[in-house]
């Protein structure tokens, strides 16, 4: 099929109770704008489009699909509700907020909070190689509370790497775009392929499926950890399944990061997820202590528990 | 929750019947609405269809298994009928929108509530007394409340078929919303269109629904009803529901949904034209769509405050 590329709605363009400012990414499966609301507060909204069955032509507002592929756009529609339904769940201030969800020009739209800041994706590539272990323990320590949420609703995230990880302009992490990688947990529709970007997806998430679990998204955690070190992704682990090319960090890295650092990035990147710590709550342990020196993470990040307090007193 | 419901509908001597009714419950709560479609309008039916089948997709929508607010919820769900009714008339560019009556009644956490527009009634019969009642949105009772006529003079004004709010029609309802009641022991709620209480009187429908077995009680008052009123006889309707304290050894027809999933529905609806759209072929209907969207919605509200 050939590739086909959507056109974005129009700057301007009047989309329920929301205007259209500019186009922020294009995905396989969507397309996420930065739009107003009527108060004129900025918000992030989510289009379910995917590339392979609608297409939206230039000046047109409804995409076209056609009736061969209108069960499959049906279908991966189901699958973008799942990731509302699971965000709509969460409330945690590292994970990304859901405000509205509805309906329009032929296709479902999820309106998220829009965060000030930058991709971790954007951070690792500006400060190559010089990434400090501070700000790496810091940032992930704080994601993974986050993370922790969403198991806590047995969900997985299945898609971690550095570009759904944002960190807001005070450097506070948001956990972002859930649900990619759901799509593939129902794979009887072959158009909609696998979207987990193959550096930091586990193996299992390759092959054995039945085996996913809360160590599947901490392989994810422990490749993001490798980007911000190495500046890349790790090799893909489908490859390292039948040849295993990985060096540990530990070996070539020591001279700038702490071994326990390493150790504990090597730990999430084994290929048995039962050799990887079993939850986010051990590895963010090991992300606190810093055994040589003794120069612990500060304590307080762990619960962020000003955060939850203000959380949990807006709630009553 | 433990109650006997039953409900049934008659054509009457009519041509077709024009009624629609139905209940549903989930575990924790309990819908039951009746809805006259209005003859002298055209498909008086399918505005009756449009909104009894409206009220109960959306309690099933709702109710899981509660309703966070059952008055507001019947307030939203009235309008949203009435709107539906117009939609279809737009749709199919009749000249006017077709009309009904509705009562609908929830009953959650030992309350009940309930809402009407027009002269379908609503009784709550406690001890062998009407305890409460609707009053019909219609012309004689406007009179009779103007001490202009009295009980017996109604039941034979000409006009007496004459409704001032209605679902659908150009005229936006007047809908009236009951006061919460808490539910006693043995309490019935009957819900009926005129049909039944026309020729019955108030007395007879008092004596029936205080019977111990409703599920006898309401097809024999129907016969009767229908043996009044004789050739002239409209369609006729009915649901009555007992409602038993969760302590007493109820009949064996009763209902308890104590045991029922979170997420389950029994429904009642009472049809007489099954031909719905044929079962989509796509995986997930417009329906579904509207569901999901609903369901995260409803957790993106619950979840932020």
């Amino acid at each position: 099929m050939p590739a086909q590329t959507n056109c974005p709605l129009p700057a301007g363009f009047q989309l329920d109770q929301y205007r259209i400012e500019r186009q922020l990414s294009l995905g396989g499966f969507s397309i996420v704008y930065l739009a107003h609301d009527r108060e004129g507060s900025p918000v992030a909204i989510k289009e379910y489009l995917p590339n392979s069955l609608a297409l939206r032509k230039e000046g047109e507002f409804e995409p076209q699909v056609s009736d061969e592929h209108m069960p499959a756009f049906r279908y991966g529609m189901k699958c973008f509700f799942e990731e509302g339904r699971s965000l709509a769940k969460l409330m945690h201030p590292n994970v990304v907020q859901v405000l509205n969800f509805f309906r329009a020009n032929g296709t479902v739209y999820m309106v998220m909070k829009f965060e000030r800041g930058r991709t971790l994706h954007d951070y690792i590539q500006k400060h190559r190689g010089e990434v400090s272990e501070r700000f790496i323990r810091i940032v992930f320590t704080r994601m993974l509370n986050g993370l922790r949420e969403v198991h806590a609703h047995k969900l997985l995230h299945l898609d971690i790497k550095p570009s759904n990880i944002y960190l807001r302009n005070d450097g506070t992490p948001v956990l972002l775009d859930f649900g990619a990688a759901r799509q593939t947990l129902m794979s009887d529709q072959p158009i909609l392929k696998p979207m987990y970007t193959p550096g930091f997806a586990s193996p299992e998430q390759f092959e054995h499926r039945d085996a996913l679990g809360p160590w599947s998204d901490i392989y994810s955690v422990g490749a993001s950890l490798h980007a911000c070190i190495t500046g890349n992704a790790p090799q893909r682990s489908d490859e390292r399944v039948k040849d295993d090319t990985v060096v540990p960090l530990r070996r070539t890295h020591a001279a700038h990061y702490s071994a326990q650092l390493l150790d504990t990035i090597d730990w999430c990147l084994k290929l048995d997820p039962l050799a990887r710590p079993q939850s986010v709550y051990s590895l963010q342990k090991s992300l606190i202590r810093r055994d040589e020196d003794g120069d612990a993470v500060h304590a307080g990040l762990f619960g962020d528990l000003g955060a939850r307090l203000k959380s949990f007193i807006g709630r009553t | 929750m433990k109650f006997t419901i039953y409900q049934e509908s008659r054509i009457g001597q009519r041509k077709n019947n024009q009624d629609r009714l139905a209940y549903s419950y989930s575990r924790d709560a309990l819908l039951m609405v009746v809805a006259d479609g209005m003859g002298g309008h055209l498909h008086g039916e399918v505005a009756a269809h449009i909104c009894v089948q409206f009220v109960t997709e959306a309690f099933q929508r709702d109710a899981r298994p509660m309703l966070r607010d059952p008055s507001l919820f019947l307030s939203r769900v009235l309008t949203n009928a009435h709107n539906a009714i117009l939609d279809y008339a737009f749709d199919k560019n009749l000249d006017e929108a077709p009309r009904t009556t509705v009562v609908a009644c929830i009953v959650q956490d030992g309350f009940a509530y309930w809402a009407h527009a027009g002269d379908s009634r609503l009784y709550v019969v406690r001890q062998g007394q009407i305890a409460m009642h609707t009053r019909d949105h219609s012309r004689v009772q406007l009179m009779m409340d103007q001490g202009l006529l009295n009980a017996e003079e109604a039941a034979h004004h000409p006009g007496r078929n004459r409704v001032y709010s209605c679902l659908g029609g150009n005229h936006a309802p007047q809908v009236e919303f009951s006061k919460r009641l808490p539910l006693r022991d043995g309490d019935v709620l009957a819900l009926c269109t005129d049909g039944v209480w026309g020729p019955l009187g108030d007395a007879a429908l008092t004596a029936a629904l205080s019977a111990p077995d409703i599920m006898q009680a309401v097809p024999a008052l129907l016969d009767r009803a229908e043996g009044i009123a004789g050739p002239s006889c409209d369609n006729l309707s009915m649901i009555a529901m007992r409602w038993h304290d969760d302590a007493t050894q109820p009949h064996a027809d009763a209902i308890s949904t104590r045991t029922m999933a979170l997420d389950n529905f029994t429904t009642q609806l009472e049809s007489f034209d099954t031909s719905r759209t044929p079962a989509s072929r796509y995986d997930i209907s417009d329906d579904d769509i509207e569901k999901a969207i609903a369901e995260i919605n409803a957790a993106i509200h619950k979840f932020s405050k």
